[in-house]
């Protein structure tokens, strides 16, 4: 297993989440799940860094945060993107594409 | 936006951190259990996907610190920790706290009363609406010379013609009337403006309202709050009531608010009439259409899209024109521009150079004070290495130590600010109680403001870091190794020892100077309270009436005057009585230039002091008659009489007899026919000034006194008894006379030597505060190092050592010290005397008694702080030193 995950780039998490909720709202783990599956287990997201985030993201107005039951009728709080989320995704995609194509451009070089 | 949710939220969770806590809680518990679904729904049994759902997810706690720590609040808190742990170990050393909250606070404390001066007359704007666009304009005279008034045409061709101003008012600022109802009238100060002088200061009335533009001659009047509060017990419905102005009947239309008194720093008006009415409330006011008699002041509101640069090049080009336009009396003449309420620029310097030293000398106590609380938090650090040590060998990092530190200090500083805030407190209101010797009446009382307290909490929190910073950065690096076994820095003997002696040196070098400069001043006192005024002060009582407050006409006034001092004359225990138009002392009264005929111009400046006397004058002042004849009730229709001093005799005659000959000043010839012994007539400290006394039944009505007169009365007895017998026979010559300015001329006198009295006694205080400081340091370092070398101490003395040897060697040690200190201070303090030779009355900057004196005590008793120490260590008994550890 190991071998198989990296660490995220910092900075990326955030990107990361907010690309995930775009779909629809999800709670925590449901976050975490989605992006070790969706990057085929590359990166493993722990509630130590997801938990701050998700804190941080709140505080900036980007998600909001609703204690909803899950489908195992649990209490969890879901996460829901709002408006200023969605722009916030859509600069920082655009952002991260600029960045990782110059960079692949310096790679290639 | 998201910074007031951030703030919201973060202090939502700070006030209630146990529910964000069990939120964040809920939240880790509901992933772990989505997470141990998942992973059954995987194939795990529900032990291993627990297990494995927790080993992912880490423990509650990290999970937590790391969602805490994303916030701001975090940081908040963290400071709180450090601020809570630095109280509870501060209460483990309250005698730490109090000694260092004290010694913080005796240098706060004056620096927080002298920075209450500069708040209160140079910083404090007058309470009028915008103060920055408010400009009081005076008038230049021979190309630039500061300042004259200005004449009424003057006034009105500027406020008519220039355009950089919304309005201008004039006022005259020092009107005396006596106020009341009913024949209860006292004797007030205040000021005749122009009736748009209220709209020009923007002024909010505490009752009623002020002038409107008709009223420039109306019999109408704005009383001072203060006045309203004391004459009229705060009367709500005062405005409209009619009261007695110097016996002409006036309409009250407002009251100013509280707190105003005038746009001038120092006057204490309290009331204010139109400026049309001073013919009628004053003799000879100054005529309205001359354009040579300047005595208006001006206070001018800027318009708002103006700058002061454009006004003034406005002013300059109307300066020119006027020169033009009146050749003869506006030649050469500019104008002047300052802010409202500043120091008039004649003695602005001066002030300014005053409070900067006695600022200088304030911080000096804070520096000593600071050097102080290093010195013991230098002492207390070095009994905490080995806390730091182990706090380090856990993991905590120098910063964090360092911060700790500093925060303690800065909270014993801040502590000490407060303590000494109320000190200022308690010395501003001594401050208040000084007088200042002028005849009008004046406010210079002291208060300590918002300006006050942001300066003592800036310069608290400073004081704080400055004197932590070093103890803060030995304590947090100790040699990790040996203060964890117990030994600290400071047990080897040696180099931390040194820092610690540097600062008791400064801090006695410092109270050295400042010790000088208290004897200095306190010598100046004394000599100054020592000068041969030239008259007897002692048994003399006096008290003042103004008949023309009370429409006498000058015969009646002559009459009164004759008969009130007939009266106090005959009254028991009263050896002798005149009448005066002017006290001695007061600052300044009437003067003039003379001319002798057959004798060349005078040497040196022509003014002659010029005093009315009734009979029996110098006979109750004591004034020695040299020469010639006394002054009587000279017939007014007679030559006029005049007796001069010996100063006027050796400038203007050349030691030649004066008697028999007439002099000419202000256009009156006097015939002398006396000679009197010099005496100080403006200042106490002043150079003899050319006297000249002439009888007040010939001069009253031709040159009526402004500050009315005072009946002098020579005692023996009590005065106050006599003060109320006084009091009785003026009511009974004239029951609606208002009387003012009663004591005696030794109080007179105290108040004359305001100066020396106020530098004496700031000087004191702080020299003795100094003094304390020092003191406390040097006892500190002595009875620190006995306890250290008490291991060293029983070797000796197991070796053979006497109690008095070591005694000795103790002593030694610390007055070498004091010694160092002297040798550095003295120099320093005889340069630092020489700048304040022109405060000094009849002693040389580099008086010898101060500079051999001053040392000495100092001496002695930093012996006293040595020899307590010393006792202890004396008594040190060899077996039980040497058993430690």
């Amino acid at each position: 297993m190991p071998s198989r995950t990296t660490d995220l780039i910092q900075g990326t998490l955030e990107m990361l989440v907010l690309k995930t909720l775009a779909l629809t709202p999800m709670h925590g783990y449901g976050i975490a799940l989605r992006i070790e599956q969706i990057s085929g287990g590359t990166f493993l997201v722990n509630p130590g860094s997801l938990l701050p985030a998700l804190n941080r993201m709140e505080r900036a107005g980007h998600v909001k945060g609703e204690w909803r039951a899950t489908e195992n009728n649990r209490r969890a709080k879901y996460y829901v993107m709002t408006e200023k989320g969605r722009k916030a995704l859509k600069n920082e995609t655009e952002t991260w594409g600029r960045q990782t194509a110059a960079i692949n451009k310096i790679l290639e070089a | 936006m998201g910074w007031i949710r951030s703030l919201l939220d973060g202090s939502k969770a700070l006030s209630d951190k146990r529910r964000r806590n069990a939120e964040i809680d809920e939240e880790l518990e509901a992933y772990i259990g989505e997470s141990v679904s998942d992973k059954m729904r995987g194939g795990m049994s529900l032990k291993d996907a627990v297990k494995a759902a927790h080993a992912e997810a880490g423990t509650a706690e990290t999970v937590r610190e790391k969602v805490w720590s994303a916030g701001w609040e975090s940081t908040l808190d963290r400071l709180w920790g450090d601020l809570t742990y630095s109280l509870r170990r501060l209460s483990h050393a309250p005698a730490l706290v109090f000694t260092v909250v004290l010694s913080i606070g005796l240098g706060i404390a004056a620096n927080g009363t002298i920075f209450s001066i500069i708040s209160t007359f140079i910083l404090q704007p007058p309470p009028v609406g915008d103060p920055s666009r408010l400009l009081a304009i005076m008038r230049t005279y021979d190309r630039g010379q500061c300042c004259n008034y200005f004449p009424k045409p003057v006034y009105e061709d500027l406020r008519t013609q220039a355009k950089s101003f919304s309005d201008m008012a004039a006022y005259y600022d020092v009107l005396p009337a006596s106020i009341g109802v009913n024949g209860d009238s006292k004797r007030e100060w205040g000021q005749a403006v122009t009736a748009n002088y209220f709209d020009v200061a923007q002024l909010q009335m505490a009752a009623g309202r002020g002038f409107e533009a008709t009223e420039e001659h109306a019999p109408a009047i704005v009383l001072g709050y203060r006045l309203w509060q004391r004459q009229f017990a705060g009367d709500a419905a005062i405005v409209g009531k009619v009261i007695d102005v110097s016996g002409h009947p006036y309409t009250v239309v407002g009251v100013a608010r509280s707190g105003f008194r005038g746009l001038e720093q120092v006057l204490d008006p309290q009331f204010w009439v139109p400026l049309g009415d001073l013919p009628e409330l004053i003799v000879n006011a100054p005529p309205a259409d001359s354009r040579s008699m300047q005595w208006l002041h001006i206070a001018a509101r800027l318009k708002p899209e103006v700058t002061q640069q454009q006004a003034m090049q406005e002013l300059d080009v109307f300066a020119g024109r006027f020169t033009q336009a009146y050749p003869a009396t506006d030649k050469d003449n500019g104008f002047h521009m300052s802010p409202v309420g500043s120091i008039p620029e004649r003695d602005k310097k001066m002030l300014e150079m005053f409070l900067l030293g006695i600022s200088v000398v304030a911080l000096l106590v804070l520096v000593i004070a600071c050097a102080n609380v290093a010195n013991l938090l230098l002492a207390y650090g070095a009994q905490r290495q080995r806390e730091m040590a182990v706090r380090l060998a856990l993991g905590a990092t120098r910063a964090q130590l360092l911060r700790q530190i500093l925060l303690e200090s800065v909270l014993l500083a801040l502590g000490g600010g407060v303590v000494g805030v109320l000190l200022s407190l308690w010395a501003t209101y001594g401050l208040s109680s000084f007088k200042l010797p002028a005849p009008v009446a004046t406010d210079i009382s002291v208060h300590v403001d918002w300006r006050v307290l942001l300066y003592t909490f800036v310069l608290s929190a400073l004081a704080g870091l400055l004197c932590g910073f070093i103890p803060a950065w030995t304590a947090s690096r100790p040699v990790v190794s040996s203060a964890l076994k117990g030994e600290t820095a400071l047990s080897r003997p040696g180099r931390r020892l040194t820092l610690r002696s540097v600062l008791v040196v400064t801090q006695i070098t410092l109270s050295l100077v400042l010790l000088c400069g208290a004897g200095l001043f306190l010598r100046s006192l004394e000599s100054a309270a020592k000068i041969d005024v030239g008259f007897r002060s002692r048994g003399v009582v006096m008290m003042a009436v103004d008949p023309q407050l009370h429409r006498y006409t000058p015969e009646r006034s002559v009459q009164m005057l004759h008969d009130v001092r007939e009266r106090v004359a005959h009254l028991p225990g009263v050896i002798s009585a005149t009448a005066t138009d002017g006290v001695p002392l007061l600052g300044g009264h009437r003067s003039d230039g003379f001319v002798v005929p057959g004798y060349p111009a005078a040497q040196g400046p022509n003014s002659v002091e010029l005093y009315m006397a009734g009979p029996q004058y110098f006979e109750t002042l004591g004034i020695p008659r040299i020469a010639g004849r006394d002054l009587g009730d000279e017939n007014p229709m007679a030559p006029k009489a005049a007796i001069v001093n010996e100063e006027f005799v050796r400038r203007y005659f050349h030691g030649d007899s004066p008697i028999g000959h007439t002099v000419n000043g202000g256009g009156v010839a006097y015939q002398i026919v006396g000679v009197a012994k010099d005496t100080k007539a403006r200042s106490i400290g002043e150079q003899q000034r050319p006297v000249l006394y002439r009888a007040i039944s010939q001069n009253l009505a031709s040159d009526p006194s402004f500050e009315g007169y005072t009946i002098m009365a020579r005692y023996d007895g009590d005065p106050a008894t006599l003060i109320k017998a006084m009091e009785d026979q003026i009511h009974f010559v004239d029951p609606a006379l208002a009387i003012f300015n009663v004591q005696t001329m030794e109080e007179h006198m105290h108040d004359a030597l305001l100066l020396p009295r106020l530098v004496g006694t700031i000087f004191t205080v702080f020299g003795v505060s100094g003094l304390l400081l020092a003191l406390v340091g040097l006892y500190g370092v002595m009875s620190y190092s006995v306890s250290q070398r008490t291991k060293e101490i029983g070797v000796r003395m197991a070796l053979g050592a006497k109690a008095t040897e070591v005694q000795r060697m103790v002593v030694r040690g610390g007055m070498r010290l004091a010694l160092i200190s002297v040798v550095l201070g003295l120099p320093l303090a005889l340069a630092a005397a020489r700048l304040t030779t022109s405060l000094l009355y009849g002693v040389k900057p580099w008086d010898v008694a101060t500079f051999t004196l001053v040392p000495l005590l100092l001496i002695a008793v930093l012996l006293i702080a040595c020899w307590i120490p010393s006792r202890r260590a004396s008594r040190v008994d060899p077996m039980v030193a040497l058993r430690v550890d």
